[in-house]
């Protein structure tokens, strides 16, 4: 009982379904399990990592400050950006071929930063949660809301690119529709 | 193909029986009005199936007369006195943007009633909810009044119903026209059940889950009326039979059609005792179809396997036969005993990829 | 940049960035239900954008691909700023509305990715007006999104009431961008597909 409540809660505080942050790269993640699996390992990483970076910049940054919000938020995003990239350089060099495309699409992301600004916006609405484990708890949420939202999306990939789809509306076009309507019953939902 | 063809012509043909006969009720309750709102629903989606099919190239047949019954699904879901532009909308919804987008009927993602009942209960949220009571005849232009909300409501808030037993199998209580008939809706589902025209797999676990959980989580005082309530409110029985059963959308074997469907059943049966959320089995059915898309997966990979195994084993068999023979004739070694679908059939780690080729033997896949 | 033949006109239709890129999609499906809303966002996203590229284009083009990333998303997030103090200047209110993402305006993928995959492939004297053109063409979809959204989910033009009979009120929500943009990238492929010239060239 309390798992089905946490399923729609989930899907309920979704950012794709509910705030559209990502939509495109979902688009080529769920083209294939590789991409899928990839992609949201990758941005779930960075959400996680990004969130515990966005909880220091937010508690170290003066709020007549806030303005530089967006330029800390993408020094921090880059940092990891780095790191990210240097850590799976050493782990496999032959891998880290395939692996670090995943990390350009991942890094200055709608999904990622959107996650951070949501994150920040909830914490400033409810001191509550303006702590480390919230925002990393929330940051890993964001990434585990992602990869339902592309496993959605993936579940109907070859029926939204079929040949039976009209020419006009095969690929991105169906899939906008497709995840609008699942959107609308998660919206029937709150 | 023929066959198939005429076969679901006929599943549209018992299904439409039942709807009329819903329909029929309807008009007992609520006057003309019932009938001209089914009416009118089913000349607007026919209107927009064909001038969508020509948009796409493609010609009007008879089996796409299967918008009709979509189109009286929608009329009976709704309030007999809801704005007519409303169910306008709503059935132009259902034909264009979740069916024929889509690819139509030969590539269904989405029940079309339920996505258009989910728009309209987002988007005009009082109208759809809010009826009047059964006797009570509006005119077929007159402007309702006296409206109320449904039995469903005040028992979602209060865990009671006014009505007796007898009352709530004939219908007699406040709600969408046809969802509420419940005895008709019983013979209704035993009917396409045993002819083969919905999924019995998902009826059954529709109405197990539901049954199941009302049980173990009760929603009245007394354990009868919590097991009788929740079926008979919030279209559980009306959605079990034409929306969640649906064999366009439900997983084709029985055994993932149950699960499917009891997931459907205690997933808003939670919604329903948590949230008090009216009608929530339509919004979860509508929210479940990659679950339904994801089990037809797994269904072509389990057939896609069978065969391979199959093809293997013939050639198996093929080559032990050849070899006490020793001296085998060109005609021994048939070819065609081995599908040539199968050795072009891609490993199951592979990425899938996006010829037409392939896709049309998925979606022929899916449509079986 | 697969046709080399690439006009600079290109990115207000043929390669537009929201229609047929799909790209910077979550702001004209989340913000774009209002004419205001819209105004604001593709005035800060010209802003951005425009001032981005340009000056992003002074980067050595021989730095490694990640170093290039990550200043020209430190270069826009620079120039946000005083975009952000214009736009308060002159939408107080809106910039509270649409909130997440006009600072994710800075971090669009036009900026970031196309930069490197079309932009600056470019001389600069072509770069420029394609460049005006992309944005150009982003912005023409807002406005277009946010006119029919709002006129048929709160039956307004510019928050001007208008005679509308039935509003169709989930238009104005997210699930209705995301369908209407569908059904609008739809019709903007099938219009393409229309000219013989697209036909051969446009179907990717």
């Amino acid at each position: 009982m309390f798992l089905i409540n946490d399923f729609i809660a989930l899907l309920a505080a979704n950012l794709i379904l509910t705030q559209a942050l990502g939509t495109s790269t979902i688009f080529i993640a769920s083209g294939s399990r590789r991409k899928l699996v990839a992609t949201t390992l990758v941005i779930t990483l960075f959400t996680t990592a990004g969130a515990a970076a966005a909880y220091a910049v937010d508690s170290l940054l003066p709020s007549q400050y806030s303005y530089l919000t967006l330029l800390c938020y993408t020094l921090t995003v880059s940092l990891l950006y780095v790191i990210f990239l240097t850590v799976f350089y050493f782990i496999s060099k032959e891998r880290f071929k395939s692996v670090r495309r995943y990390i350009h699409i991942s890094a200055f992301n709608c999904a990622v930063m959107g996650t951070l600004f949501t994150i920040s916006g909830r914490a400033s609405e409810d001191p509550a949660l303006s702590n480390i484990g919230s925002y990393v708890f929330a940051g890993l949420e964001a990434g585990v809301g992602f990869v339902l939202a592309a496993l959605i999306l993936s579940a109907a990939f070859h029926k939204l690119n079929s040949a039976k789809v009209p020419a006009a509306f095969r690929g991105s076009p169906a899939m906008l529709v497709y995840l609008g309507i699942i959107s609308m019953a998660v919206w029937a939902l709150k | 193909m023929l066959k198939k063809a005429k076969q679901e012509r006929l599943i549209w043909l018992d299904i439409m029986l039942t709807l009329l006969t819903l329909e029929l009720m309807a008009y007992f309750y609520y006057g003309l009005r019932a009938l001209v709102l089914g009416g009118a629903c089913v000349a607007v989606s026919a209107a927009a199936e064909f001038i969508s099919l020509r948009l796409m190239h493609r010609r009007f047949s008879a089996d796409d007369l299967t918008c009709t019954s979509d189109a009286l699904i929608i009329a009976l879901m709704l309030p007999t006195v809801i704005d007519y532009k409303i169910a306008a909308i709503g059935c132009v919804f259902a034909v264009v943007v979740a069916k024929n987008i889509f690819g139509g009927r030969l590539n269904m993602i989405f029940s079309p009633a339920a996505a258009a009942y989910v728009f309209m209960l987002t988007s005009w949220r009082n109208q759809v909810l809010q009826f009047t009571q059964p006797h009570v005849h509006t005119g077929v232009l007159e402007k309702a009044t006296g409206l109320v909300t449904s039995a469903s409501h005040s028992f979602n808030l209060t865990g009671e119903m006014d009505a007796t037993d007898f009352e709530l199998l004939m219908g007699n209580f406040s709600g969408p026209a046809g969802a509420v008939s419940i005895l008709l809706l019983a013979v209704a589902a035993l009917i396409l059940i045993l002819r083969g025209d919905i999924s019995g797999g998902a009826f059954i676990g529709t109405v197990t889950g539901t049954v199941i959980l009302s049980y173990l989580v009760p929603m009245s005082g007394r354990i009868a009326d919590s097991v009788k309530y929740p079926l008979v409110t919030n279209m559980v029985l009306f959605a079990a039979v034409y929306i969640v059963s649906d064999k366009r959308i439900a997983p084709r074997r029985h055994y993932y059609a149950f699960f499917y469907g009891l997931f459907i059943a205690m997933t808003s049966y939670i919604i329903v005792l948590t949230t008090a959320k009216e009608n929530a089995i339509v919004i979860v059915a509508l929210l479940f179809t990659p679950i339904a898309l994801a089990f037809k997966n797994l269904e072509k990979r389990i057939d896609d396997l069978d065969a391979q195994a199959e093809a293997e084993r013939a050639l198996k068999e093929e080559q032990s036969a050849e070899e006490p023979a020793q001296e085998s004739s060109p005609e021994d070694t048939d070819e065609e005993q081995i599908p040539e679908a199968d050795s072009e059939e891609p490993p199951l780690e592979e990425e899938p990829e996006l010829s037409e080729d392939q896709e049309e033997e998925e979606v022929t896949g899916d449509e079986e | 940049m697969k046709n080399k033949n690439q006009s600079v006109f290109d990115g207000l239709l043929a390669d537009n960035t929201v229609l047929s890129s799909c790209m910077v999609i979550s702001p004209v499906i989340i913000c774009g239900d209002t004419l205001r809303n819209a105004e604001a966002l593709a005035m800060a996203f010209t802003a951005i954008t425009l001032l981005s590229v340009l000056l992003c284009s002074f980067i050595p083009k021989r730095l490694p691909y990640a170093v290039k990333i990550i200043i020209y998303a430190v270069i826009s997030s620079l120039i946000y700023i005083p975009v952000r103090m214009a736009a308060q200047e002159f939408f107080p209110g809106i910039i509270t509305r649409i909130g997440i993402y006009f600072p994710l305006l800075a971090v669009n993928s036009l900026i970031v990715v196309q930069t490197e995959a079309k932009f600056f492939r470019m001389k600069r004297l072509k770069m420029i007006p394609a460049l005006l053109f992309y944005v150009a063409g982003f912005d023409a979809v807002i406005l277009i999104t946010a006119f029919i959204r709002e006129l048929l989910a709160y039956g307004t033009i510019n928050n001007r009431m208008v005679d509308a009979d039935t509003l169709i009120s989930g238009l104005g929500q997210p699930f209705g961008g995301f369908i209407f943009l569908g059904l609008l990238c739809g019709a903007y492929r099938a219009v393409r597909s229309l000219f013989p010239a697209e036909q051969s060239t446009g179907r990717e």
